[in-house]
């Protein structure tokens, strides 16, 4: 495949030295003050009324008649820069851009190219950008990019707190997380509280939720794109904080000025030190991480990137007995241009995810439990800046999968019981081809096309079932064992991709349609995914889930300088095979876990709205979003369709900021959002003197639990008299999460009341609710950077 | 996954809330339910026949009278007459036939209301029960306070498939809370395990020492406790049954809520031999080999 690559790259290139009355610039834009790359900043050309964009690496590249031009640099929150250029040969033109001053001042957007959610052809993204992310309240003082999003229209959580997020009624598993291009198998830290990603070393987040470009898979509902910083090519900064639950510290600079930069950024929760005094047996609870990057310009046609990202929860009870899981990313990226209008970019990633579970008294009496997946994978991508008209996207990625469900060891009396279950291996592959074309100034046409396959490998075991009774446990008729590298099942999918952009007057109208495939399935039967559930690869018993989405959207911008931008957006997604569980299921240290997997059927479908003014003293969004989330399985709900766990259908959200001085600025944000369903019985019986429900029309997700309502608000406040004088550039954070202490229920389960049964006493059963977070929770924090 | 559990009830306390509500749950017509485990000790055998309630109605259940409740098995004819209002009992002592012989199949048989009901089991082996053992503890965290923690030694025979269900009795009184249900796929937790003829795996030897009501403490032993412990055969099916039974009853809420799995219908080997679609039953049948051994702690 990779032959096949370089192969095209050289006929691309062979294509371009033929063109010679068109003359390329290109080049990188930067910010001025730190050199980190730009995403997406525009370059226009002012006679031609045309431009484009720069990439995730911050090149463009743009092909032209030789000629006399204005160019203008922009990307919001920046100044814009014009240049006069005569270009009579290809030239490489690298700028840096200025920062808007922080002055309170009304911003006033004048150009034009800036309304690009109008103009774009992407649809269904959103962007956030760390600067917006640092301003919403946050639990506990904490800024965090996963609670962050979860404020964007067609973006929701099953309930506070939990860890994970679904997108247009996706489940949890069928997003694609990636740190700097890297797979991030469980995103959460302390249960879900918080996320992997250190705001202090993110750049750039953004989530794509329909129209995915051909250029990623492997995921069924949305792709959430996590670029960290390169690190300050300038000079040595030292930023952190002090928050109610982890402190933070990064330190980046230049390696060599201009050449080459470094960023190391880390977090710890201090829980655990601070209730050390009142701890006698080694309880702890902590977690922490490390995001590490170096990047090197090697010339102007080369340049690395190495990024890391390590990080760990520990949860222990005593000494001995507690569990932990963690993370592992690392990327090593090579941008290399061919020549003018071909960038390319090779990726070699490496990804874990792992946690143990150990319990007993010594090493004579004990039990021991690691669970792992281990990634390898591959990323050419060329992206051939064609003319002014076209700009095209190729590449392949292969993964390489290993995955060990379970190394345990159970020590009883001395003597060992290993219980491990054997690695499972398998190999994920695509070629994509992907080309958006301009055809007038109304039209915009982004179609590509991704081959995706999946090969289940040896060493393993090929399993047969049999599934007699819909919706209870398969029955094991058979297995072969499969030598090392052979094919157990094998998987290949086409998945069309093509986007659509009318545009007139100040408004626009896209459509999309996206088929994905997955091939690894997040095995969670739980309300929310726990940090202990596995990821499991499609086998011959476990069939790929697809999934086709249709959006269509209106977007229109209002006011001067496009102040206010507004959309519409509609999808409507169907799945299959998508992954259910038998009744009972067991998916802890099972040999036969695809005994218990069963596919159904998905659809989702909605309207998100969304209004966002950015600029000005009084700033923030409005989203909106109406929606359904379904499955049918056969065997489970009378064979109906029935609304997923995480099913909302009012998600409203509002977030506000007032700049209330240079020094103060205030912020709140408001949710309102439908209960999720969950299964009540009708019944109850009584067997051995348990007393077990029993719903009689055999439903599932049938009782909705109340709506949850939420107002957070927050001041940021910078001390100081002399701001300008102040060698630190510090700022406090105050903010009150849950302001009116609503009881916001997460669930509502059915139990027996505590205790034993003395026979002959009858055994209540009763309704409960449950809530994460029940009061107004404050903090406090300061951050600084020098 | 008991130890799990504990662990999300600790971090419950950092935050959670839990409180208990009214919910308007649908009406449903009752449904049979048939509670058959018997076993081949020599003392009374006992199946209730009831009526499902209402969720919310904690009142006794509604006996089943007047049924005919018979089990057979290879010409064995073991015939179980009311002795109270939905208690039908057989009494070995009345009766030269036992339940015995590893391998052999029983079959249910309930008539009632013009309905019928059948159901299958088999008799399959269990092993003996070696010792209970004692030992003392210091206390080791909020959890496993200061005491005598309580283990049971038994090798699960050579062969995989064999099911259990362990039973412990302290100081007389069963061990009957949802979070005391003890059930065994050869020596672990489940088929997919793979743990045959050895040991049970330590989790399994110490669910003997029972939670506190709360459960979120362990509530160890203290000199002059007794306990029994039973090992009873079950059915694979009876084993998939328990295994439901445990994740649908063990809702102790808190924390744990977050990571709950849905509610759904425990299975039932209970089969209608009529037609009736007005008629639902539910239940299980289960003939099991015993095996025990009780223990008083002295010093």
């Amino acid at each position: 495949m990779r032959k096949c690559m370089f192969l095209l790259a050289f006929l691309l290139s062979a294509i371009t030295l033929k063109s010679q009355e068109k003359v390329t610039l290109n080049g990188y834009v930067t910010n001025v003050d730190d050199g980190e790359a730009l995403i997406g900043a525009t370059v226009y050309i002012e006679e031609l009324k045309t431009g484009t964009s720069t990439n995730v690496y911050g090149f463009y590249s743009i092909t032209l008649p030789q000629g006399e031009y204005t160019i203008q640099y922009s990307y919001i929150t920046f100044n814009t820069l014009t240049q006069m250029m005569t270009l009579t040969t290809s030239t490489r033109n690298d700028v840096e851009l200025t920062p808007e001053s922080t002055e309170l001042e009304e911003i006033v957007i004048t150009d034009e190219a800036l309304d690009a959610n109008v103009q774009d052809i992407e649809m269904s993204a959103e962007k956030l950008d760390i600067k917006t992310i640092e301003k919403i309240p946050a639990f506990l003082g904490e800024v965090d990019v996963l609670k962050s999003i979860q404020l964007l229209p067609g973006v929701s959580s099953v309930g506070e707190g939990s860890s994970g997020f679904n997108v247009r009624g996706g489940g949890v598993g069928q997003n694609l997380v990636l740190l700097d291009d890297a797979p991030v198998y469980n995103s959460s830290h302390l249960f879900g509280f918080f996320s992997v990603f250190n705001p202090d070393a993110v750049k750039d987040v953004k989530l794509i939720k329909g129209a995915i470009p051909a250029n990623y898979g492997g995921r069924l509902s949305s792709i959430l794109d996590v670029r960290m910083k390169e690190g300050n090519s300038k000079k040595r900064v030292i930023s952190g904080g002090v928050g109610t639950v982890f402190s933070r510290l990064a330190v980046q600079g230049p390696i060599k000025k201009d050449k080459a930069s470094y960023f190391v950024a880390g977090r710890r929760s201090y829980i655990d030190i601070l209730a050390r005094p009142f701890l006698e047996n080694g309880e702890t609870l902590f977690f922490y991480d490390l995001t590490t990057k170096v990047n090197y310009n090697i010339n102007d046609k080369n340049r690395l990137y190495l990024s890391g990202y390590f990080g760990r929860d520990v949860f222990r009870f005593d000494e001995r007995q507690g569990f932990n899981w963690g993370n592992t990313t690392g990327t090593l990226r090579w941008n290399h241009l061919f020549n003018d209008r071909l960038f390319s970019n090779f990726s070699f990633i490496v990804s874990t995810f792992d946690y143990g579970f150990s319990f007993g008294e010594n090493d004579l009496d004990k039990f021991d439990w690691n669970s792992r997946i281990v990634t390898y994978s591959l990323k050419p991508y060329f992206n051939y800046f064609i003319n002014t008209n076209n700009e095209l996207s190729i590449g392949g990625e292969a993964t390489y999968y290993k995955f060990n469900p379970a190394e345990a060891v159970g020590v009883s009396d001395g003597v060992t019981q290993d219980i491990s279950l054997n690695k499972k291996f398998a190999l994920e592959s695509a070629v994509y081809i992907d080309n958006t074309q301009k055809v007038n100034n109304r039209i915009t046409l982004r179609y590509g096309l991704r081959y995706s396959a999946f090969q289940y490998l040896g060493e393993g075991t090929r399993y047969e079932f049999a599934y007699p009774n819909l919706g209870e446990r398969k029955e094991l008729i058979g297995s072969e064992e499969v030598s090392s590298n052979d094919v157990i099942a094998d998987y290949g999918y086409l998945e069309p991709r093509a986007s659509i952009r009318y545009s007139f007057g100040l408004s626009s109208v896209k459509a999309s349609y996206t088929r994905t495939a997955q091939y690894i399935h997040l095995v969670s039967n739980t309300a929310a995914p726990t940090p202990i559930d596995l990821w499991t690869p499609s086998t011959n018993n476990i069939k790929p889930q697809v999934g086709d989405q249709y959006a269509l959207g209106y977007f229109r911008n209002f006011g001067g300088g496009n102040a206010i931008e507004t959309s519409v957006e509609g999808y409507y997604r169907t799945t299959d095979n998508q992954v259910e569980y038998v009744r009972g299921a067991d998916i802890f240290i099972n040999e036969f876990l695809e005994g218990d997997l069963i596919s159904g059927e998905g659809r989702a479908y909605g309207i998100e709205l969304s209004i966002k003014k950015n600029a000005g003293k009084i700033n923030g969004w409005l989203s909106y979003t109406l929606g359904r989330s379904e499955l049918k399985t056969a065997g489970i709900n009378n064979d109906d369709w029935y609304p997923t766990r995480f099913d909302q259908t009012h998600n409203l959200k509002l977030f506000g900021e007032y700049k209330l001085s240079v020094k103060t600025s205030l912020s709140a944000n408001f949710t309102y959002v439908s209960g999720t369903p969950v299964t009540a019985p009708t019944s109850r019986f009584e067997i051995q003197g348990i007393t077990i429900p029993y719903d009689y029309y055999d439903e599932r997700n049938n009782l909705r639990i109340p709506a949850t309502h939420r107002l957070d608000i927050g001041v940021k406040w910078l001390p100081g008299k002399n701001r300008s004088a102040r060698k630190v550039d510090d700022y406090f954070v105050f903010s009150i999460y849950n302001v009116y202490g609503n009881r916001n229920p997460f669930s509502i389960f059915f139990s027996q009341e505590d205790g034993r049964v003395v026979p002959g006493n009858p055994t209540e059963t009763v309704a409960n609710q449950f809530s994460i977070i029940g009061a107004p929770v404050p903090a406090i924090s300061y951050n600084f950077s020098f | 996954m008991r130890k799990f559990s504990l662990y999300m009830a600790s971090i419950c306390l950092l935050f959670g809330c839990e409180e208990t509500i009214d919910v308007e749950l649908k009406d449903a017509p009752p449904a049979y339910v048939v509670d058959a485990w018997i076993n081949d000790k020599m003392e009374t055998q006992v199946i209730q026949l009831s009526l499902t309630q209402p969720y919310f109605d904690s009142s006794e259940p509604t006996p089943i009278t007047g049924a005919t409740v018979t089990v057979t098995s290879e010409g064995k004819t073991f015939s179980f007459t009311e002795s109270q209002s939905g208690s039908y009992t057989w009494d070995p002592a009345t009766s030269t036939d036992r339940i015995e012989t590893v391998g052999s199949r029983y079959t249910l048989t309930v008539n009632v209301d013009g309905n019928e009901f059948m159901a299958e089991s088999e008799l399959r082996r269990v092993p003996p029960v070696d010792s209970i053992k004692f030992t003392f503890k210091e206390e080791r965290n909020a959890f496993q306070p200061e005491g005598y923690y309580a283990e049971f030694l038994a090798t699960d025979p050579v062969g995989p498939g064999d099911t259990y269900w362990i039973k412990a009795i302290k100081n007389g009184i069963p061990l009957n809370n949802p979070f005391d249900l003890n059930i065994a796929y050869d020596a672990g937790f489940n088929e997919g395990g793979n743990i045959d003829g050895v040991v049970f795996i330590q989790p399994i030897q110490d669910a003997v020492t029972p939670l506190n009501e709360d459960l979120d403490e362990i509530v160890p032993y203290k000199l002059g406790d007794s306990l029994h412990v039973e090992i009873h055969s079950i059915t694979h099916e009876a084993f998939t049954f328990l295994q439901q039974v445990q994740i649908q009853t063990q809702r102790d809420g808190g924390f744990d809520e977050i990571f709950a799995e849905p509610l759904e219908n425990v299975s039932s080997n209970i089969m209608m031999m009529n037609e009736n679609p007005d008629v639902q039953v539910i239940g299980f049948f289960n003939v099991s080999s015993v095996s025990g051994r009780g223990r008083k702690l002295t010093e």
